[in-house]
């Protein structure tokens, strides 16, 4: 059974889009990702349009972002103040994200650009997260146990502007979190990505936050970005498809709390292992796109699907 | 409805008093909805012919079925490597281009019967000034001759793939002689809008009877309310798209939660 989607202007089969919804979002209830880094692609290869991809990506993002957040916030795990100020550099980065997506779009560049970006992207995190749950599983095998740094100084300490977070028992200046906010809003508006397997990182190795509150703030943040971006996309692009939206909302929901269920069940560095190989399988497929020679050197778009 | 069926009657009629050749049409889908379950249609058309009765079945003449979709503007890119990449890099801008081409007879037709009767689209590369004239073309960096002709030809063959441009010479049905019939394949990514039926009869390389009629294609239902919403009201719809998804993330997290619990 085919559903027609009314932006993207094509009919597709349903159970094929809600099995994406729901495998995406088991993937990122399992890992605790947002899972956009994973379904905009997904959804390009399945022929939706890019600029559509992007836009309802970022959508379907909120919903899952806000339901993971709620689990985290009931347990203290949001630093509140840290997210809002992510936020404040975020939105501004979004702006800049949809106005470079605009201006991709229309000299004609989109389709390479937003290839090579996932190709490094998934590329750079599918690499590190092998090598590093493979060191984990290789220790664990070894029996040995690894010390852990409890908290990192760095410039991020010696900048102006300095302010207390209570929840994350931290003292450091505001432009960091300004900093990185607003890289994941550029990201987020160009890829239709939440950004949290960069965010995450860098709220731990660059500000120093505690692990156990990164996770909570990190979707805290995401809900704002993908929010913003959303509206940006449905008011400049007009790719926004809504039936899509809900499909995938849905499905990726009722996934996502499968995922959290199973996630309990393995361990985590098996669990990342696994989401690493998925990662450098989809990076594989896009790079192939990239380098190898197209069947036809032509190809079309309408005018007025962008503008 | 009415006037089409009076015309129909006032063909017949017409077809009694001139008696060499006739051409009548039955088809009356005026209509192609699209509505959420829509995949693509079959179009139906169907008529009779009456050629000169005195030649045998072969030479009666042929029937050829021409459907143009609304115009459309169209950027065409060709790739070029950069340093292992390929890229997008020479762009063409084509205005007024047909949506949809269908063009279908009975017998493979010459090629200098579609260029003294200026119909045709699919015919570029033996005859470049054929109906190009009504497309304007914005070159953009591209000069050379040999170039054009190469973007005129991926233009027609990126449409083959797609299923929007078509030319075919086997499809229609005669039954009986004097009776026609064919399905003509809309596909799922045809835009909303007017499309043109034009009929003809052929006798002997020229066109002895035509007629044309159109149908509309249009989104109804929620698709066409989503679409529209869409377009009008951009910030409603973006804010509406954001509270279903916080709703439905909102309600998931809890009804899940007391799943767990219970």
């Amino acid at each position: 059974m085919s559903i027609y989607l009314p932006i993207a202007e094509i009919s597709i089969n349903i159970f094929l889009l809600i099995s994406l919804g729901g495998v995406i979002g088991f993937l990122s209830g399992m890992f605790g990702l947002g899972g956009g880094f994973l379904m905009t692609p997904m959804l390009i290869f399945i022929g939706i349009p890019t600029n559509v991809a992007v836009a309802t990506s970022a959508n379907q993002i909120v919903a899952a972002s806000v339901s993971g957040t709620l689990g985290h916030w009931r347990q203290g795990l949001v630093d509140i103040k840290m997210g809002i100020i992510l936020v404040s550099g975020g939105i501004l980065g979004s702006f800049v994200g949809v106005s470079i997506f605009d201006y991709l779009s229309d000299i004609g560049q989109i389709d390479a650009v937003i290839s090579v970006l996932y190709f490094v992207l998934l590329f750079s995190i599918g690499s590190l997260m092998l090598i590093e749950s493979s060191q984990v599983i290789r220790d664990r095998i070894r029996k040995k146990t690894v010390k852990k740094k409890l908290h990192y100084h760095n410039w991020a300490h010696r900048l102006p502007f300095k302010t207390k977070f209570y929840t994350s028992k931290l003292y450091i200046s505001v432009i960091p979190p300004i900093i990185i906010g607003f890289v994941i809003g550029i990201l987020s508006g160009t890829m239709g990505i939440g950004g949290s397997f960069i965010l995450i990182p860098a709220m731990i190795y660059f500000l120093g936050m505690p692990t156990s509150k990164v996770i909570g703030t990190s979707l805290f943040q995401i809900i704002f970005i993908t929010a913003v971006v959303t509206l940006l996309h449905a008011t400049t692009t007009f790719a926004l498809d809504a039936v899509l939206a809900v499909i995938l909302i849905i499905s990726s929901v009722v996934g996502a709390q499968i995922g959290v269920i199973t996630a309990n069940k393995l361990r985590g560095e098996d669990l990342r292992a696994l989401l690493a190989i998925i990662v450098l399988v989809v990076a594989a497929q896009i790079a192939a796109e990239l380098f190898i020679q197209p069947d036809d050197l032509f190809n079309f778009s309408h005018m007025a699907n962008y503008k | 409805m009415n006037f089409k069926s009076f015309s129909i009657i006032g063909l017949i009629y017409f077809s009694l008093i001139s008696i060499s050749s006739s051409l009548v049409i039955g088809s009356d889908e005026n209509e192609i909805l699209i509505d959420a379950n829509f995949s693509g249609k079959d179009l139906l058309v169907f008529g009779a012919f009456y050629a000169d009765p005195s030649q045998p079945r072969e030479k009666k003449g042929d029937i050829l079925i021409e459907v143009v979709g609304p115009k459309e503007d169209i950027v065409l890119r060709k790739k070029e490597s950069f340093f292992g990449f390929w890229l997008n890099s020479e762009s063409v801008r084509f205005k007024d281009v047909p949506s949809f081409y269908y063009l279908s007879s009975t017998s493979e037709l010459k090629d200098s019967f579609f260029k003294e009767n200026s119909i045709g689209l699919l015919e570029t590369s033996q005859f470049p000034e054929l109906n190009w004239s009504l497309i304007t073309t914005d070159w953009g960096s591209v000069s050379s001759y040999d170039e054009k002709q190469e973007f005129f030809e991926a233009l027609i063959r990126n449409k083959s793939y797609e299923n929007v441009f078509k030319k075919t010479s086997d499809e229609i049905e005669i039954l009986d002689g004097n009776l026609f019939k064919t399905n003509i394949p809309i596909p799922n990514t045809v835009p909303v809008g007017v499309y043109d039926v034009n009929l003809y009869l052929i006798l002997n390389n020229e066109i002895s009877k035509d007629y044309s009629y159109n149908f509309t294609v249009k989104r109804i239902g929620i698709e066409n309310l989503i679409y529209n919403f869409a377009n009008s009201f951009p910030l409603i719809y973006g804010f509406t798209s954001l509270i279903i998804a916080l709703i439905i993330g909102w309600i998931s997290a809890d009804l899940f939660r007391r799943f767990r619990k219970a």
